[in-house]
């Protein structure tokens, strides 16, 4: 046994305490509004960030195989809760996908997610001989993946949707399943959009309005406008921590999905650069891991969960750049988010415990 | 899966490629965005131009009020700032209370908040109230009020222009207001960011031709004449012959231009030097007399005309003024008596197309241009039209409708050397802080309508009018003074009004170079006989002798002596009686009235002093020791 990984450890504690710096000075101005009570979120966030820390701590003890036994047992859990919360869960934003518990809440799709990496990642070892046959081994997973994403939608959350296919996609991808079938798929994608768009010519003007945030400013428009306001202020260096006015209630709740734009308000180009090269440290330092376990349930375990992460990024960012359409994703490790943030530092933790089996 | 890896980087640096492109490329545009969205304007208003008279004076000016602004958002206890406030303005809790919950980010109390006086705006300071402002507004205050009210106009409650030079000219005065910009945040709470001061960019300045000294001579004769006469209305007009400039200008019925609002649109609307139109009556016959003289029809004082009281054109009798007429006279004396078959002949020399072109040619007819709004073009006889009768009547001014300013342009031209000129007022448009000159106005030459020679003719006919004529009532011992005198009957709906004349006159001075141009005129004077030289004279002669030192015309040499007659005064020389014995001085001023002060036998000290010209028989003091 080897160390764990040092430099995995700092950047993600690093970027983990900006972020709870970001949710303060993002927040506390809807959160004095809402509760009366400025630090209401960074309290939240900082709770959670303590747990997941440990939590992180503690499963970078646990050897990765342990999830090989109990992948079946974790993924029932996690899906008779995704079932669960579509009857008992608490509706926040238009969306039923938590579990409220006091003031706290916990998603169950945020579990899920790693769930099936793990579940994947075993049927993957276990059916590797298999994995080119198309009809017996990619069908059920590719299968029982649409039925989450299904279930997930039902809440509806796409962007956690969205994550999760295409984590799991990515893993299909690293099991070695033909890059065929995946432009097959892609191909029928394309196709089926094609022609909900011919069939509706305005869903091709609601998809291609961030191009053109301002042909409707009140409505699909808004939250990128807002968001671009924050940005282009910024400029080189920003206005200094707590300088942001777009927090100032014209950005709706910039301590989840656009605390991008409040940090580059905020610190400028620099810190937009600053934060970018941790992420890119972060899933290069995660790639690496993967590529260098031996164990290939833990090279899946590794790479699905990488993947998840840097898609879950980049996608965040895509949207709050106005490169693609509003999603609805979170930044990991700065957006605002309880069991977000604690099942993401959980799986450093298993990446953490991973980089310890090397050779 | 180094081709993952560098996907991953790729698309990174697409992102903060993104991100470069909003922050540097985008920069402006989104900054000026988003700062309009940040910002919240408290306006802070301009000073309107100020207008000037021609030597610097102040005619509209502008004084700094207080004005209350409410920002909805920012006021908390809406309740109580509502008691506070109406029990400061008296006004009703129920209105304060709508102004300050209406969902704008903000809202000017208007019209109660407006223009508080110093101790309201004292009182709701001292309040120190979130959300309640006090900000600076200026508002227009014309010193002299009633002064030349219709050609200054007057402004709105928002500063803007609404009549005369300030509607005309509202494009030049209005400045650009500015602002105090403060950061809010989308509740429109006001947040701890430092503000930014816009300066407001004040109007431009006007500088008129106005004479303030001649212009306070003409408003004193005009309320004098509304005292006297108790009048329809009163005109007067000042101009420089030899520019155009108009030098002074009023009317009455007037208005006060701070005050506007207590007055009818009629009083107000109506510039009368320039909209007013009637008939001239007899000033109008320096037109024909300069056209006949140009034309060479008459010379004026060999040719003679023989006045019998009338004068027959086709089946009309036409009457002179004085019963019986003139009798055997020159041409020189018909004018001088203002005789009106004297101008029928003269009519009747030139032919209906000359005398016609002369008119149009002195400007009537058509509008002068002068620069200011609501001038009248007056209505010429349409020349098919005109019949012996109409050429006739036209001759000694009647059938004809004109304006004042064109009767004062038509006799510059007539006396400064043959030029018409095209009359303004404004001189000069200036930048406020740097006084640069935006807009300047120069003398406009319109047209050469006479000869220098035939003007030279008209104007030592005009001075005997005044020496020896119907206008003695307007000469000016020692000054040469030209002019005629009119009195016109009034028309309404075709016919004459029995008893209702307007009474004009118009002069000049020096009469051999003329320096100013005077016309007043009274419409309908009440209980007095209704001549124009009796009731028009004197006050053109108050304005003249006060032009006299208002634009420091030297005294002229030469000039003719006035006829006396029984009724008037003389003027006499006073003599030197200084060293004198008592006794003695008295003596010697036998002509005058001898006041004596002191106990002493010689004189020491005489008022007025010796060479002085007064009546005969007023006082001449002297003081003794």
């Amino acid at each position: 046994m080897r160390k764990m990984n040092i430099t995995l450890v700092i950047a993600v504690t690093v970027l983990s305490l900006f972020g709870l710096l970001m949710v303060y000075s993002s927040s506390y101005v809807w959160a004095e509004y809402k509760f009366d009570d400025a630090f209401k979120y960074v309290k939240n966030q900082g709770m959670f960030l303590i747990l997941g820390l440990i939590l992180m701590f503690a499963v970078s003890k646990v050897h990765f195989e342990k999830y090989y036994k109990y992948s079946n047992k974790i993924f029932l859990v996690c899906f008779i809760l995704l079932v669960l919360v579509l009857f008992v869960g608490t509706e926040r934003n238009g969306s039923k996908s938590w579990f409220g518990i006091g003031s706290f809440g916990i998603q169950p799709s945020e579990f899920m997610k790693l769930a099936m990496i793990i579940f994947t990642s075993k049927y993957l070892y276990n059916n590797r001989k298999d994995i080119n046959n198309i009809k017996k081994g990619v069908i059920p997973i590719l299968g029982l993946t649409l039925v989450v994403f299904a279930l997930i939608m039902l809440q509806p959350d796409f962007g956690t949707g969205l994550i999760l296919v295409m984590g799991i996609i990515g893993l299909l991808f690293v099991g070695g399943v033909d890059l065929k079938f995946f432009l097959k798929i892609g191909l029928v994608g394309v196709g089926g959009i094609v022609a909900l768009i011919a069939a509706a010519p305005y869903r091709l003007k609601r998809i291609l309005s961030f191009l053109n945030p301002w042909e409707d400013p009140l409505g699909s428009g808004f939250q990128i406008i807002q968001s671009l306001y924050a940005i282009g202020p910024g400029g080189l260096f920003g206005f200094g921590l707590g300088g942001s006015r777009q927090k100032h209630f014209y950005l709706p709740e910039p301590q989840t999905d656009f605390i991008f734009s409040i940090i580059s308000e905020e610190f400028g180009f620099v810190g937009i650069l600053i934060v970018a090269s941790l992420f890119i440290t972060i899933i290069a330092l995660g790639i690496k891991i993967a590529l260098k376990c031996e164990n290939l349930f833990g090279k899946y375990l590794a790479f699905g969960i990488i993947f998840e992460l840097g898609f879950q990024a980049l996608l965040n960012l895509m949207v709050v750049v106005g490169l693609i359409p509003v999603t609805g994703v979170t930044l990991p490790f700065l957006s605002y988010g309880g069991s977000s943030l604690m099942i993401t530092l959980m799986s450093i933790g298993i990446i953490l415990n991973i980089s310890r089996h090397q050779k | 899966m180094k081709v993952v890896l560098f996907g991953v980087i790729i698309l990174f640096v697409v992102i903060i490629g993104k991100v470069f492109y909003i922050q540097v490329i985008d920069y402006d545009k989104l900054n000026k965005f988003a700062s309009n969205l940040w910002s919240r304007n408290l306006p802070v208003k301009a000073d309107r131009g100020i207008i000037y008279d021609r030597d610097g004076g102040i005619l509209a000016d502008n004084i700094t009020t207080t004005s209350l602004v409410v920002i909805p958002n920012q006021i908390k206890d809406k309740d109580e700032v509502a008691k506070k406030l109406s029990s400061i303005l008296h006004v009703s809790y129920k209105e304060i209370y709508r102004h300050i919950t209406k969902r704008t980010s903000i809202e000017r109390v208007h019209p109660e908040g407006r223009r508080l006086s110093y101790e309201v705006a004292d009182k709701i300071r001292n309040l120190k109230l979130d959300g309640v402002y006090l900000v600076k507004e200026s508002q227009r205050y014309y010193p002299f009020d009633t002064y030349m009210s219709h050609t200054l106009g007057y402004v709105g409650i928002d500063n803007q222009g609404l009549s005369g030079l300030e509607l005309m000219y509202d494009k030049y005065l209005t400045g650009k207001d500015g602002a105090i910009k403060y950061y809010s945040d989308a509740k429109g709470n006001k947040l701890d960011l430092s503000e930014i001061y816009e300066k407001p960019q004040n109007g431009m300045n006007l500088t008129l031709t106005i004479n303030k000294d001649i212009q306070a001579s003409v408003e004193r004769e005009l309320d004098n004449a509304v005292t006297k006469y108790k009048p329809d209305m009163a005109i007067a007009l000042v101009m420089d012959p030899n520019s155009g400039e108009i030098l002074a200008m009023s009317s009455r019925p007037n208005f006060s231009s701070n005050n506007y609002q207590k007055y009818t649109t009629e009083e107000i609307n109506r510039n009368l030097p320039i909209w007013a139109t009637y008939e001239p009556g007899s000033t109008f016959k320096i037109i024909t007399l300069a056209a006949a003289l140009e034309e060479g029809k008459i010379d004026l004082e060999k040719d003679t005309y023989n006045d019998s009281g009338s004068i027959k054109v086709e089946n009309a009798n036409l009457h002179c003024w004085k019963h019986g007429g003139h009798g055997h006279e020159t041409f020189l004396e018909v004018v001088e008596n203002s005789c009106n078959p004297g101008f029928v002949v003269l009519g009747q020399k030139l032919g209906k197309a000359k005398l016609f072109d002369y008119i149009k040619k002195f400007g009537f007819g058509s509008k002068t241009g002068v620069d200011l709004n609501g001038e009248s073009s007056g209505i010429l006889f349409n020349l098919s039209k005109v019949g012996p009768v109409e050429l006739a009547t036209t001759a000694f001014g009647q059938g004809v409708s004109v304006t004042p300013i064109q009767q004062v342009t038509a006799v510059s031209a007539a006396i400064n050397g043959g030029i018409l000129y095209k009359p303004y007022i404004v001189k000069s448009i200036n930048e406020p802080e740097t006084n640069t000159v935006i807009k300047e106005n120069k003398k406009t030459v319109v047209r050469k309508v006479i000869s220098e020679e035939t003007s030279k003719k008209v104007r030592y006919a005009l001075e005997s009018v005044v020496s020896n004529g119907t206008g003695r009532t307007a000469y000016i011992d020692g000054y040469r003074v030209g002019g005629k005198t009119g009195t016109a009957q009034k028309v309404k709906d075709g016919h004459y009004l029995d008893n209702n004349y307007i009474l004009s006159f118009v002069g000049f001075l020096p009469a051999d170079d003329p320096k100013v141009v005077v016309y007043f005129a009274i419409d309908n004077p009440k209980g007095v006989q209704q001549f124009g030289g009796v009731i028009a004279g004197p006050p053109a002669k108050a304005i003249l002798t006060d032009s006299i030192k208002a634009l420091n015309i030297a005294k002229p040499s030469g000039g003719m002596e006035k006829e006396y007659q029984y009724t008037d005064k003389k003027y006499k020389n006073v003599p030197d009686v200084v060293g004198l014995d008592k006794s003695e001085a008295v003596k010697k001023l036998k002509n005058f009235k001898v006041d004596v002060e002191g106990s002493g036998n010689s004189v020491a000290y005489q008022s007025p002093e010796a060479g002085s010209r007064i009546y005969e028989g007023e006082t001449v003091r002297i003081f003794t020791n």
